[in-house]
């Protein structure tokens, strides 16, 4: 059992990280990004790639860092042109073709099977210990993302995007430039995102698709709206109870002998319930965004 | 006195409908100018135009001598031109001290924010005492930690000056401060503005309200359908015949009074 909470704390802090991220760009930019799992997945696949190529595990993880920060850049630009909702479908559209070439471009990515066999971190350890340094290092990862993050927000760069994200025109007239935040707080979102993916990706030793696949983007809306969104706080809270209900749901097989093949819809189901849940009783979230306290 | 705004020959249109046919305007350094006119006679449109809202089809606008009109609208701001709106529409998710803070553009790097360094710190604490000083004088103290969208349509109105003061513009064009302000703050506030003029901004108000323009203003500027009518002191108005025209119709002309003999 102890292996098992180690495994699904691991997965917390992995999807709480994504979940900030996504969270920074919807919640305090303002911008509905409905392809964010695509920041992940490209990390998970730089990473995997990296690794493969044999590659030490810090330059992997930059490699996966500089590939998001890219897209990142990449899609913030196509917002020029575009109204939030029509940017919001245009995300969608990037992510499933991320993840297409990932699906066909086997002599990179190793198409449908992925890229498997990846030497796991700690490697040398013996086995509980081995989990518990790597989980030791997602929760470093994922507090360094959150302080650097409330210093995001409570800054003259988290205000500016509090302004933009509900009076685009105020912003304008005092002095931002509202395609630089954008910009610049898309970096900032997809840096942790693409962290964790890598991660991921040495975590579970592979990297295939289906780290890509649209439902993922929708369970990190689920964590971050559950949670609150526009606050960090909630989205922690947000993210354990996701992935509990994520992870527990297998358990369901054996407690009501359901197929296997069932109790995989039944976990979408029980996340979908939730977040229908939350809108509906407590559409601000469990945590909901506060007024800053300037004293 | 130098000129610091021109417009010159502006023209606007929004589809077929011609707004400003033409327009040409000047102001000086330290004046203080009401914009008048009937609605629809495109004052607002004027202040769109010189804030880069609203593309020009033809015509130039300098400022401090150079031309902004081919800038983006938040690069006309950051020249030092600060702006309020008709109906101002405030955030929900910031408290009014927070916004008030927002308005000072200079100095937002992500990773100054990130070091959070001794002169970022040093920067935070000025803009949160500018912020303060400024609700304390246009009376906003009290509702400071509200949202902002929460406080009333005249208190939205003052928190719209205190943002544009938090950077000491060089030109403050106000669409209608009074309206929905309750008439025991206007001469509130006609103070206030006298103060801001003092401090060596130039003002553009737009204003229907001819007591606070005969109080405030120099000079002022009557629109009619684009273009501009009259160009003289507040107190020259109620004798000039196109003024009339364009705010009574020229039935005034011949209509006679009811006990006329």
């Amino acid at each position: 059992m102890s292996s098992f909470l180690i495994h699904l704390l691991t997965l917390v802090c992995l999807y709480a990280m994504m979940a900030l991220g996504l969270n920074l760009q919807a919640g305090y930019a303002g911008m509905v990004n409905f392809g964010f799992i695509a920041f992940a997945g490209l990390g998970a696949y730089a990473a995997g790639i990296a690794s493969q190529l044999g590659w030490p595990l810090p330059a992997a993880l930059l490699l996966a860092l500089a590939a998001a920060a890219v897209l990142a850049v990449a899609t913030a630009r196509l917002g020029r042109q575009l109204s939030s909702d029509y940017w919001g479908i245009a995300t969608l559209a990037i992510a499933e073709i991320l993840r297409t070439v990932a699906l066909n471009e086997s002599w990179l990515t190793g198409g449908a099977q992925g890229i498997g066999g990846i030497r796991p971190l700690f490697a040398d350890l013996p086995s509980p210990w081995r989990d518990l340094a790597f989980l030791a290092l997602a929760a470093l990862c994922l507090a360094l993302v959150y302080g650097g993050y409330a210093r995001i927000i409570h800054s003259r760069f988290g205000r500016a995007l509090k302004v933009m994200r509900e009076e685009t025109s105020l912003a304008v007239c005092f002095g931002y430039d509202p395609v630089s935040l954008k910009m610049r707080a898309s970096v900032a979102a997809a840096l942790p995102a693409a962290l964790a993916g890598g991660l991921l990706t040495y975590y579970i030793s592979y990297v295939g698709p289906d780290v890509m696949v649209p439902s993922e983007t929708f369970a990190l809306w689920t964590i971050v709206m559950v949670g609150g969104l526009g606050s960090n706080l909630g989205v922690l809270l947000g993210g354990l109870l996701v992935q509990s209900v994520y992870s527990f749901a297998p358990f369901l097989k054996d407690w009501l002998g359901v197929s296997s093949d069932l109790a995989g819809a039944v976990r979408l189901g029980l996340v979908g319930l939730m977040l229908l849940a939350c809108l509906l009783w407590r559409p601000r979230g469990l945590l909901p965004e506060r007024l800053e306290a300037l004293s | 006195m130098t000129s610091l705004l021109e417009l010159d020959g502006i023209a606007i249109r929004y589809g077929g409908n011609t707004v400003l046919s033409g327009l040409t305007l000047s102001i000086d350094s330290g004046e203080i100018v009401g914009l008048l006119g009937p609605n629809g006679s495109g004052k607002s449109t004027v202040l769109n135009a010189v804030t880069g809202f609203t593309p020009l089809a033809s015509g130039s606008i300098r400022f401090d001598g150079r031309r902004i009109d081919p800038l983006a609208p938040h690069r006309i701001a950051q020249r030092g031109i600060r702006r309020t709106f008709q109906l101002p529409s405030m955030p929900t998710r910031m408290s009014v001290l927070e916004l008030t803070m927002a308005a000072s553009s200079e100095h937002h790097q992500l990773c100054a924010a990130l070091l959070r360094g001794r002169a970022t710190r040093r920067i935070e604490h000025a803009t949160h005492a500018r912020a303060s000083a400024l609700l304390e004088q246009l009376k906003l103290t009290a509702v400071a930690h509200l949202p902002a969208a929460s406080i009333s349509g005249g208190q939205k109105k003052l928190l719209s000056i205190a943002c544009a003061m938090m950077t000491e513009p060089k030109l403050l064009l106000l669409d209608e401060p009074t309206a929905g302000v309750h008439p025991n703050l206007r001469g509130e506030l006609i103070d206030e503005l006298r103060r801001i003029h003092g401090l060596g901004v130039t003002l553009v108000v737009i204003e229907h309200d001819m007591h606070f323009i005969r109080e405030l203003c120099e000079r002022c500027v009557v629109l009619d359908r684009g273009a501009a009518i009259a160009n003289c002191k507040p107190a020259e108005l109620d004798k000039n015949r196109r003024v009339l025209d364009a705010y009574l119709g020229r039935a005034h002309r011949t209509a006679r009074p009811l006990e006329a003999p």
